[in-house]
């Protein structure tokens, strides 16, 4: 791959971050209700303490250059501030706590998802019109539009508060918890069961639909009619040749969807009490805590603009018209 | 030739099949018989502090009250009971309370008068100094009950002189905290104290460990003083819909459901081994009109109300013949709550009065009200003000509740019938809060108060001074929602603080509660109801607290030392067993107690089997799978 290709990528990339980041700042600066007003949640305040507030936080500088200024300089040492709703922890500390959660579910219901979503989308597409198209694109298309409330509530109904086969919530047993390891995995592993079926469910659907039209695409092509021609097994056909360049577009839509996994799936967080990072954005969006916010927002944009990256790269590789 | 994609597929499966089959529950380790009980509370309110200065949340309280003792707890109808102190006596304005003999911390420490003096310290240096401690949700309590002075002349010695000789002393919500870890920090500091789990208590479960937004774990205090529960530890979850919240409570992984909705409620009363409670809640819901200027004649230059109309007692009077408090009740919160009217809710039966003079619902008479008042309909169907404008309503409200949105769209369609236009915008509660200022909050620039009617909630304390000293003249700026002033009725409140006798105290609240009725400031839309739910099958011996109330999150922790194990009841009562043993097992046992044996056998044996159904399922779509695929081997073997 050129020098050039991987170095405009680059650039293109850290500019974004660098709009990013100064967007951050100052969108959460444009948001109504003060900040001091936030800290202090006590409407008997005098003017003097008001401003003491201000004094003690910076906030009785000017927005623009000086706060702007500081944040970029703190920004860029890693240093994201102070949550206001975590007893004043470091908000890349709070960010860290609940960034594996939500790797650990997020990711693997992703990995789940491709696996199951592309093997029926590819399988669909092949032998259109058969009985795995048919039901699978059925049920696809169901999956694709329902949001993850909708799929992990009847989930807990049935196999939690029905079955009791696995717990509703929560990522580890309180209270009486396993000491062991083992019993410590299977723990976690009994609680994730359900929401990692709810996330695969939920993503699977996309990946299907998308891998079966990439299929059919790819099969009037005329390597393929070549392929056919020289008498290549069916099966051959598909690995050798339809899956590997229907999977090339497949490839952007997976960058940017993990770099969502950050993000985590708010909602199937909310449904299972899932400690990740979708939990954290609503826990910090209502207790207005506005540092973690801009931490949670800086990390999702710089995720997914890395995740970007890395596409555009994967894809040059893969791709060498793309370079030109 | 073998197809490797379905051979790889198969595989996948059936190692798919032994990861589940592994986390069944039958699979995971049975539980020793030394783990401890467990008594898991939820709630969808989030924990926001575990310092008691830096929390405003009902959960944050019951937090605090579970590690740190009260110098008088409460019983359970909030009568003062013994606390940090074991019992006192009143000599006029003297109160001295005696300090438990022997009484240790739970890190070992002795815990004596000394600390009891230092916390309450706190508040009263903060009142000197006209401030607060954190925010200034404590020393309110030690203000109110009239306290000049603490002294400890020795460790087991307090007395506290107040300038009444009301009982609001026993009935301070102040956490007596160990001096031997806090004693550095002042009035001024301890609002950002860090508080860090485990913390050190006198209480009967102290803090042991607290996840943010997930659980605070307390574990039992060793050197608690008090009867002990059943529980060895008490955990309580935060979720973020009560939609998980129930469905916790429904698979027995939750004791005690805390608010689940109407809906909720309604659906697990026909649930097995759970009890639902419809508690009446100390608090209301109300319409507040900005009455900024009554009384003072003050106006916000580019601010406050959009009519004067709001400050005529006559007008609003009229408004509270529109609004159907009984269909607000029964379409709005599912049947559960009362009407409202006075500003003393009914649970503090002891002072509530209900109105002299009622106004029921009758959209006529608040037609005619009006256009007496001189508030007449122009030839379009508006009314309009005395200044001949059309009268045209804001109302406000937080998204904490998602009742008032509901609430507000019957009031806008009432208040519509009259002529009134309103329009209604939701705000989270910070900024509302800041809306709702007037210049003497603070910052007169940006403290305008622009709104008519505001639409929120209140809770009060066990003495109604809390809710009361909404309606003073001072409060404005502060607490006041209505901006409301009325000299008489702060001569009143000032009266009633010294009142000789419950009785003269009794008729003074019924003067304060009849005229804001009158005087229509508010109109108390209901009675809220706390809602909640707790099974039976694992913990017995549930009191309300209040009677009329909810087991938790009402006054004191009494009852977390109360439960006993629930199947161990039908053995207790053995007279009862003897005389009638054909009866005994249903007589002897309310409902639930000898129910839970065979609802868990019956639920341990299905899943038994419905993990060995899982199984032979899985290995009969593995075995398909390989199967097929011979046939399918077979079928390419040309290639």
């Amino acid at each position: 791959m050129g020098s050039r290709y991987l170095g405009r990528k680059l650039s293109q990339a850290a500019l974004t971050i660098v709009a990013i980041v100064i967007l951050n700042f100052l969108l959460f600066r444009a948001m109504p209700g003060s900040p001091e007003r936030i800290l202090l949640r006590n409407p008997h305040i005098t003017q003097e303490q008001l401003e003491a507030v201000r004094a003690r936080w910076g906030l009785d500088r000017p927005l623009i250059p000086d706060q702007l200024v500081d944040y970029i300089a703190s920004t860029a040492t890693g240093d994201l501030g102070y949550s206001l709703k975590f007893q004043g922890k470091p908000v890349v500390d709070v960010i860290a706590d609940s960034l594996w959660p939500t790797v650990l579910l997020i990711g693997l219901g992703e990995l789940v998802a491709i696996t199951i979503g592309l093997s029926i989308g590819a399988y669909a597409g092949w032998k259109r019109g058969g009985v795995v198209d048919r039901v699978g694109s059925g049920i696809s298309l169901i999956l694709y539009s329902m949001p993850y409330f909708v799929i992990g509530m009847p989930l807990i109904i049935i196999f939690a508060a029905g079955l009791h086969w696995f717990p509703t919530s929560g990522m580890t047993s309180v209270g009486g918890r396993p000491t062991d390891p083992i019993g410590q995995l299977v723990d976690l592993g009994r609680h994730l069961v359900l929401p990692l079926v709810t996330v695969a469910l939920g993503l699977i659907g996309s990946y299907s639909i998308i891998m079966r039209s990439a299929i059919l695409e790819t099969r009037s092509e005329d390597y393929m009619t070549t392929a056919r021609a020289k008498g290549i097994s069916d099966v051959r056909q598909l690995r050798s040749h339809a899956l590997p360049n229907a999977l090339l577009p497949m490839v952007t839509i997976i960058a940017i969807n993990l770099g969502y996994v950050v993000a985590g799936a708010i909602t199937a967080e909310i449904v299972f009490n899932w400690p990740g990072l979708g939990s954290l954005t609503v826990t910090a969006l209502s207790a207005r805590d506005y540092p973690v916010l801009q931490g949670v927002f800086l990390l999702l944009s710089v995720a997914v603009v890395l995740a970007n990256l890395v596409a555009d790269v994967v894809y040059g590789l893969l791709d060498p018209r793309v370079r030109s | 030739m073998r197809s490797p994609m379905r051979g790889r597929a198969g595989r996948a499966l059936a190692a798919l099949a032994l990861v589940f089959a592994a986390l069944l529950p039958g699979a995971a380790a049975p539980a020793a018989a030394a783990d401890p009980v467990v008594l898991r509370v939820g709630t969808t309110q989030d924990l926001d502090s575990i310092n008691p200065y830096a929390t405003v949340e009902v959960v944050g309280f019951e937090a605090f009250a579970l590690t740190y003792n009260l110098l008088t707890d409460f019983g359970e109808n909030a009568e003062p009971i013994p606390g940090f102190a074991d019992s006192w006596t009143r000599e006029a304005h003297d109160v001295k309370f005696h300090i438990r003999t022997g009484m240790k911390w739970s890190d070992g420490q002795p815990a004596t008068s000394a600390d009891a003096c230092f916390s309450w310290q706190l508040s009263l240096d903060a009142i000197k100094a006209d401030t607060n401690v954190g925010l200034g949700y404590i020393d309110p309590n030690v203000k109110d009950a009239g306290v000049t002075k603490v002294d400890c002349p020795d460790p087991e010695t307090m007395i506290v002189t107040t300038d009444d000789q009301s009982d609001r002393v026993f009935q301070t919500y102040v956490p007596i905290l160990p001096k031997h870890i806090w004693s550095k920090e002042t009035y001024k500091t301890m609002g950002d104290a860090k508080f860090t789990a485990p913390l050190v208590g006198t209480g009967p479960y102290t803090l042991a460990e607290w996840k943010t937004s997930q659980f605070a774990r307390f574990v039992r205090n060793p050197n608690y003083w008090g009867p002990k529960g059943f529980e060895d530890e008490v955990v309580i979850q935060f979720f973020k819909t009560p939609d998980t919240m129930v469905q916790s409570l429904k698979s027995g992984e939750l004791d005690y459901a805390r608010d689940p909705n109407a809906q909720q409620l309604k659906a697990l009363q026909s649930e097995t081994n759970v009890k639902t409670v419809v508690g009446a809640a100390n608090g209301w819901t109300q319409l507040a009109f900005n009455t900024y200027g009554t009384g003072t004649g003050k106006t916000i230059p580019g601010g406050g109300a959009s009519t004067k109309a709001l400050q005529d007692a006559a007008f609003r009077d009229a408004l509270g013949y529109a609004v159907d408090h009984k269909t607000l009740i029964d379409r709005v919160l599912g049947g559960f709550g009362d009407p409202g009217d006075t500003i003393v809710p009914p649970v503090l039966g002891q002072w509530h009065v209900t109105p002299d003079k009622p106004r029921a619902f009758d959209i006529e008479k608040a037609k005619s009200l009006l256009d007496a008042a001189g508030y007449k309909l122009d030839s379009s169907g508006n009314r309009l003000d005395k200044e001949g404008k059309p009268i045209s309503l804001r109302l406000v409200m937080p998204d904490s509740d998602e009742n008032y949105p509901k609430a507000a769209a019957f009031i806008k369609e009432w208040y519509g019938q009259l002529g009134i236009k309103l329009s209604t915008t939701v705000y989270d509660s910070d900024t509302l809060t800041s809306l709702l200022l007037p210049p003497e909050g603070g910052d007169p620039k940006a403290n305008l108060a622009k709104y008519d009617i505001e639409l929120w909630g209140w809770s009060g304390n066990p003495d109604p001074n809390a809710l009361l000293q909404i309606f003073r003249c001072d409060a404005i700026g502060g607490t006041s929602d209505s901006l409301y002033c009325n000299p008489e009725y702060d001569k009143l409140y000032d009266q009633q603080l010294k009142a000789p006798s419950a009785d003269a105290r009794h008729q003074l609240l019924a003067q304060m509660q009849n005229l804001i009725y009158d005087q229509a400031p508010y109109d108390i839309l209901y009675y809220d109801a706390n809602l909640a739910a707790y099974r039976t099958d694992k913990f017995a011996g549930w009191v309300n607290m209040p009677s009329n109330g909810t087991p938790f999150f009402s006054y004191g922790t009494l009852n977390y030392t109360v439960l006993t194990d629930a199947t161990a009841a039908p053995s207790q009562p053995p007279a009862e067993a003897s005389a009638a043993p054909g009866a005994s097992g249903a007589a002897a046992s309310p409902g639930a107690s000898s129910a839970p044996a065979d609802t868990t056998n019956t639920s341990s044996g299905s899943n038994t089997a419905l993990i060995v159904i899982g199984v032979i399922v899985a290995l009969a779509i593995v075995g398909g799978l390989i199967l097929a695929n011979r046939r399918r081997t077979g079928g390419t073997e040309e290639e």
